[in-house]
C-alpha cells in the first residue's frame, strides 16, 4: 500500500490522501490523473487495470483503490 | 412538434392529465405511448431508425448481461483459493466474446448515423479525388437525417458498453427500454442521459405534486424566455448578416458572431431547461447540460461547461477507452522512454484529447467547416495540455497570482475569444464563408461602419434594447448562480407576491416580447439539426 501512497503523492502532491474520500465524486481527481494513475498502477502491480474497472466507486479513496488492485492481482 | 410550438404544450398538458390520472402501476406505458407520438409527430419514416437502435442494443444487453453472469457464476464455481492463472484464463475467454457482440452493436449503430450523416460528404470529396484519375464516382443520396438519431444512439450505445463494463445489468423489459431510448422530451436534442441515473426514474410511480408542477413550470418559462425572447431576436441579426456577409463590415460580422453566441446559448440551453422542466412535472430528474459555460476559464473548462453530457459521453466511452487501449499504452512506454521528462509522460494523453474534441467538432455534421472546428478546439486544448507546465513558471516570473480576480477576468476573457472565434465555423456556411469572414473582420474592421448601421442589420433600437436588458438578466441569474446562490430556493424564501410578480414578470416577457412565426409557431431549436 506504500508504493501505492508514493504513487499518488507524486501524481497529486497537493492532496492529502488519508483524509479525502470521494476522490471522484469530489472532482479531486480529473479524468488526465486517472489515466496516468491507471498506467502506474499497471506498470507498479503488474496488473491491467481496463476501462470497466473505471467507476467512481474504484478510486474515490486509497482503500478503494488498494481492493481494486488486490481483485485485478487475484484474476477476477 | 417542435418543443416551442402551441401543439406541443397541448400535447404536454394531454400527457400530464393522463400520466397522473392512470393507475401508478402504468404510468411508464403513458409516457412510452405519448414519446413514440411525439417521435412520429416528426414524420413515420424515421420510426425504423428508432426501431433498430432500440432493439439492437436491447438484444445487445440481454447477450452481455448474460455472458457477464455466467463468467461470474464460472469464476464462484472455481472458488476464492483457485490459481489467480486459471481465473485469468475464464476472464480473458468472456471478454473476448463479450468484445465481438460489443463491436456488433456498435457498428451497426454508429454504421447508420455515419452512413447518413457522412455519407455524402465522403462521396464529395473522394469523387473530387476519383476525378483526377477516372470517371467513376459515388452517387450522391438524399438521405435526410432523422431528428433525435445522434442523441439517441449516443444514449443507448452508452448503456451496452455500461452492461459490457458490468456497471450493472441489462433491462430485461422491452417496452420499459424502449422508452429509456426514446422518452419524448430529450429525444430530439438531448441531454444524453445514463441508464442508471434515468432509467429508474421512468419506471417508478410517482404522485401529483404541487410543487414540482411549480419548478417545472418555472424552468420551462426560463427556458421558453431564453429561446423566444433573446435566441429567436438575434436570429435575426445573425441570418441577416451570415447569409450576405460580403454586403457587411469585419466590424458588423464581429457583432453578428456576439449575436450568434449569445443565440446559440440562449437556444441551447433555453430547449434544455424546457425539457428539463417537463421531466421535473412528471417527476423525473434529468441531468444538467450547462453550467454557465461563459464563466468559463479556459477552453476545457468551457466544454466541461457546454453540453456537459455530451463532453462526459466522450470522456467516460472514448476518451478512457483510448488511453487505457493497448496501442496507446504502448505509445506512452515509447514516448517515457524517448521524451523525458513532463512531455513523455503526456503526450499519449494529449493525443487521445486531440482526437476526442476533433470527434467532438465532426459530431456536429460532416463538413470541412466542423472539421475546422474540431482541429481548433482539439489544437488549442492539446496545445494548453502539452504547455501546461510553462505557464506556472511564466505566472510565477511576472509574480502573477493566479487565483486573482483579475488574473481570473483575463483568463474568461481569452476563453470568450477563442470561443468567439470558433462560432465563426460553427455558423458560417462552409469553411471557406467562415475563413472570409474572419479576414473581413481582421482587415476590414472599421468599427464606423457598426456605429452608424447596428440598427439596419435587421432589429429595431426597441428590439436591440430587449435583447441587451434581458441579455443582462441572464447574465445577472448565471452571476448569481456562479457564486452558488440557488436563485430558486431564494425565490422561494421571498413573500407570495413577490414569487408571483417574478413569475408573471416572465410569462409576460414571453408574450409580449416572444418572437411567434407562421401562426404563433416559433423557430426551431438549431442542435436539433445535430
Amino acid at each position: 500500500m506504500e508504493e501505492l501512497y508514493k504513487i499518488l503523492k507524486e501524481l497529486r502532491p497537493d492532496v492529502n490522501f488519508d483524509e479525502k474520500k470521494a476522490l471522484i465524486d469530489d472532482g479531486i481527481l480529473d479524468s488526465f490523473d486517472i489515466v496516468a494513475l491507471v498506467g502506474e498502477i499497471g506498470e507498479t502491480f503488474d496488473v491491467q487495470v481496463g476501462v470497466e474497472d473505471l467507476i467512481p466507486e474504484n478510486f474515490n479513496s486509497v482503500e478503494a483503490i488498494w481492493t481494486l488492485i488486490n481483485r485485478l492481482r487475484d484474476g477476477e | 412538434m417542435s418543443l416551442s410550438s402551441a401543439s406541443f404544450i397541448i400535447f404536454l398538458v394531454c400527457t400530464i392529465s393522463v400520466y397522473y390520472l392512470v393507475p401508478k402501476k402504468v404510468q411508464w406505458v403513458v409516457l412510452l405511448i405519448a414519446s413514440y407520438v411525439y417521435y412520429l409527430s416528426y414524420g413515420f419514416k424515421i420510426l425504423g431508425f428508432l426501431l433498430t437502435t432500440t432493439v439492437t442494443t436491447y438484444a445487445g444487453g440481454l447477450l452481455l448481461g448474460r455472458l457477464n453472469d455466467r463468467k461470474k457464476l464460472e469464476l464462484q464455481k472455481l472458488g476464492n483459493d483457485a490459481a489467480s492463472g486459471e481465473k485469468k484464463v475464464i476472464s480473458g475467454i468472456y471478454t473476448r466474446k463479450k468484445k465481438w457482440i460489443l463491436a456488433g452493436i456498435l457498428l451497426i449503430n454508429f454504421g447508420i448515423l455515419a452512413a447518413i450523416k457522412y455519407y455524402n460528404f465522403t462521396a464529395e470529396n473522394l469523387n473530387l479525388l476519383l476525378g483526377l484519375f477516372s470517371d467513376l464516382s459515388l452517387p450522391k443520396m438524399t438521405w435526410l437525417l432523422p431528428v433525435g438519431l445522434s442523441f439517441y444512439i449516443f444514449q443507448s450505445t452508452g448503456y451496452v458498453i455500461d452492461v459490457y463494463r458490468t456497471k450493472y445489468s441489462p433491462e430485461k423489459n422491452f417496452f420499459k427500454f424502449a422508452l429509456f431510448v426514446s422518452f419524448f422530451p430529450q429525444i430530439i436534442q438531448g441531454p444524453i442521459s445514463r441508464f442508471d441515473q434515468l432509467a429508474h426514474q421512468l419506471y417508478e410511480a410517482h404522485s401529483f405534486s404541487f410543487d414540482r408542477l411549480k419548478y417545472g413550470i418555472q424552468l420551462m418559462l426560463w427556458g421558453f424566455f431564453k429561446k423566444l425572447v433573446i435566441a429567436d431576436r438575434t436570429a435575426v441579426i445573425v441570418n441577416n448578416v451570415f447569409n450576405d456577409f460580403y454586403k457587411y463590415s469585419g466590424s458588423e460580422i464581429a457583432f453578428a458572431v456576439f449575436m450568434y453566441c449569445i443565440q446559440i446559448y440562449c437556444d441551447f440551453s433555453g430547449g434544455i431547461d424546457i425539457i428539463r422542466g417537463v421531466a421535473q412535472i412528471l417527476g423525473i430528474d434529468m441531468i444538467d447540460n450547462f453550467q454557465r459555460p461563459y464563466f468559463a476559464t479556459s477552453l476545457s473548462d468551457f466544454w466541461r461547461r457546454w453540453h456537459i453530457s455530451l463532453g462526459a459521453w466522450m470522456r467516460d466511452y472514448l476518451f478512457y477507452s483510448l488511453s487505457l487501449s493497448k496501442p496507446f499504452g504502448k505509445l506512452g512506454k515509447y514516448a517515457r522512454k524517448k521524451f523525458k521528462g513532463n512531455l513523455g509522460k503526456i503526450l499519449p494523453v494529449s493525443l487521445v484529447t486531440f482526437i476526442v474534441f476533433f470527434t467532438i467538432g465532426i459530431w456536429h455534421g460532416a463538413s470541412w467547416k466542423y472539421i475546422a472546428f474540431g482541429i481548433w478546439n482539439g489544437g488549442i486544448i492539446t496545445f494548453s495540455v502539452i504547455n501546461a507546465p510553462n505557464y506556472s513558471k511564466v505566472l510565477d516570473k511576472l509574480h502573477i497570482n493566479p487565483e486573482s480576480l483579475y488574473w481570473k477576468l483575463f483568463q474568461i476573457a481569452r476563453t470568450t475569444v477563442l470561443v468567439f472565434i470558433g462560432r465563426y465555423f460553427t455558423r458560417g456556411d462552409d469553411l471557406m464563408s467562415a475563413l472570409r469572414m474572419i479576414k473581413r473582420t481582421v482587415l476590414h474592421f472599421d468599427i464606423k461602419s457598426l456605429f452608424g448601421n447596428v440598427f439596419n442589420l435587421g432589429l429595431s433600437s426597441f428590439d436591440l434594447l430587449v435583447v441587451f436588458v434581458c441579455g443582462l438578466v441572464v447574465l445577472a441569474a448565471g452571476l448569481m448562480e456562479e457564486k452558488g446562490t440557488n436563485i430558486r430556493h431564494a425565490l422561494e424564501k421571498k413573500n407570495m407576491f413577490v414569487q408571483w410578480s417574478v413569475l408573471m414578470a416572465g410569462l409576460m416577457a414571453i408574450v409580449f416580447l416572444g418572437i411567434y412565426r407562421e401562426g404563433y409557431i416559433a423557430s426551431e431549436f438549431i442542435y436539433k439539426q445535430f
